[in-house]
């Protein structure tokens, strides 16, 4: 990492309470098609998948940074969804239930396929080739212009699968580390080691963009 | 990880915060920048300032990717409608289903 050069960019004003910007409000018509969907009744879970597939979706993509995978996580979360919907208590907003479940489905899958063979401290850690690079001592380059969501998407894209994984559920989901620590079996300090690595990549990314993956290959091809 | 509590911020050195920079970031609401402990050790190292500033953008950029940008084919639903309808001619099944050792009334 580097503190050199120019800063990148001016940072928006503050937000509003963090940590809670995940949690959303009900959405209209959604409390019916949920005690309808109880029933069994096929317009209901119709009408929950139309409300909620882009932010499940969207999620997936970012997570696992494939379309085709992407689509099956997210056809399996609504299946999950509409199979399990007996046990949705209402104790939190729905779409909260619905990410959390989409969030361990992941997080499932990625086991399954080798994330459990070893130490997660060490899983979620990229290759030294991928860290970000810690020479203080060198002159960064400058950066000019501004970062947009386009380019962060881009960047995010192109970052090591360990470091996106926390990057998306910290920054754009909004968990804690406390609870990114309980869904990673890892500890805090990880958890916080890790989200800071995939910041530094990212600005190397956004102030050379040429590292990031072209847009065919990016989330946002995906639209 | 944790912010250790007999930090120097006045003689703070770049080394010692790139270490610390992870908690700071942990803590709080996330502005580093703000911090009044780091307020003279900022103002005198502008390189770090400048990666404080650019880590809290990218920080607060990434909050607007909270909202969808994708949506999925139509084929995610289809396969969706299709096992649901699997599903229920088998649930048909189980509730048509007569126990052929049940006794006859």
């Amino acid at each position: 990492m580097s503190c050199q050069g120019q800063t990148m960019m001016q940072a928006p004003p503050a937000r509003a309470n963090p940590g809670l910007f995940k949690r959303n409000p009900p959405i209209s018509g959604e409390a019916e098609a949920i005690v309808a969907a109880k029933r069994g009744d096929p317009e209901a879970f119709a009408k929950l998948y139309h409300l909620h597939k882009r932010r499940v979706y969207t999620l997936c993509l970012r997570m696992l940074g494939n379309v085709s995978a992407a689509e099956d996580m997210t056809q399996n979360a609504f299946l999950h969804l509409f199979r399990k919907i007996e046990s949705f208590r209402g104790e939190s907003a729905f779409s909260t239930w619905l990410h959390r479940l989409t969030v361990n489905l992941v997080l499932m899958q990625l086991r399954k396929k080798g994330l459990n063979l070893v130490s997660l401290e060490e899983t979620i850690s990229p290759a030294d080739e991928d860290s970000p690079r810690r020479d203080f001592g060198s002159r960064d380059p400058v950066l000019t212009g501004s970062v947009d969501r386009v380019a962060l998407e881009r960047a995010v894209a192109a970052l090591p699968p360990g470091y996106r994984m926390v990057f998306v559920l910290h920054d754009v989901e909004g968990y804690e580390h406390n609870e990114i620590a309980t869904m990673l079996d890892c500890s805090i300090g990880n958890s916080k080691s890790q989200l800071h690595k995939a910041r530094l990549r990212l600005r190397e990314l956004l102030r050379n963009p040429s590292q990031s993956p072209q847009p065919s290959q990016s989330a946002e091809s995906a639209q | 990880m944790t912010l250790p509590g007999n930090i120097d911020f006045d003689n703070l050195k770049p080394e010692e915060f790139e270490h610390i920079l992870p908690d700071l970031f942990a803590t709080g609401d996330g502005k580093v920048s703000q911090d009044p402990r780091l307020k003279k050790f900022l103002a005198a190292n502008p390189d770090c300032a400048a990666l404080v500033s650019d880590l809290e953008t990218i920080a607060e950029t990434a909050r607007s990717l909270l909202q969808p940008v994708a949506e999925p084919s139509d084929r995610v639903w289809q396969n969706i409608q299709a096992k649901l309808r699997e599903d229920s001619a088998l649930a048909s099944i189980d509730d048509d289903y007569i126990d052929p050792g049940a006794p006859v009334d």
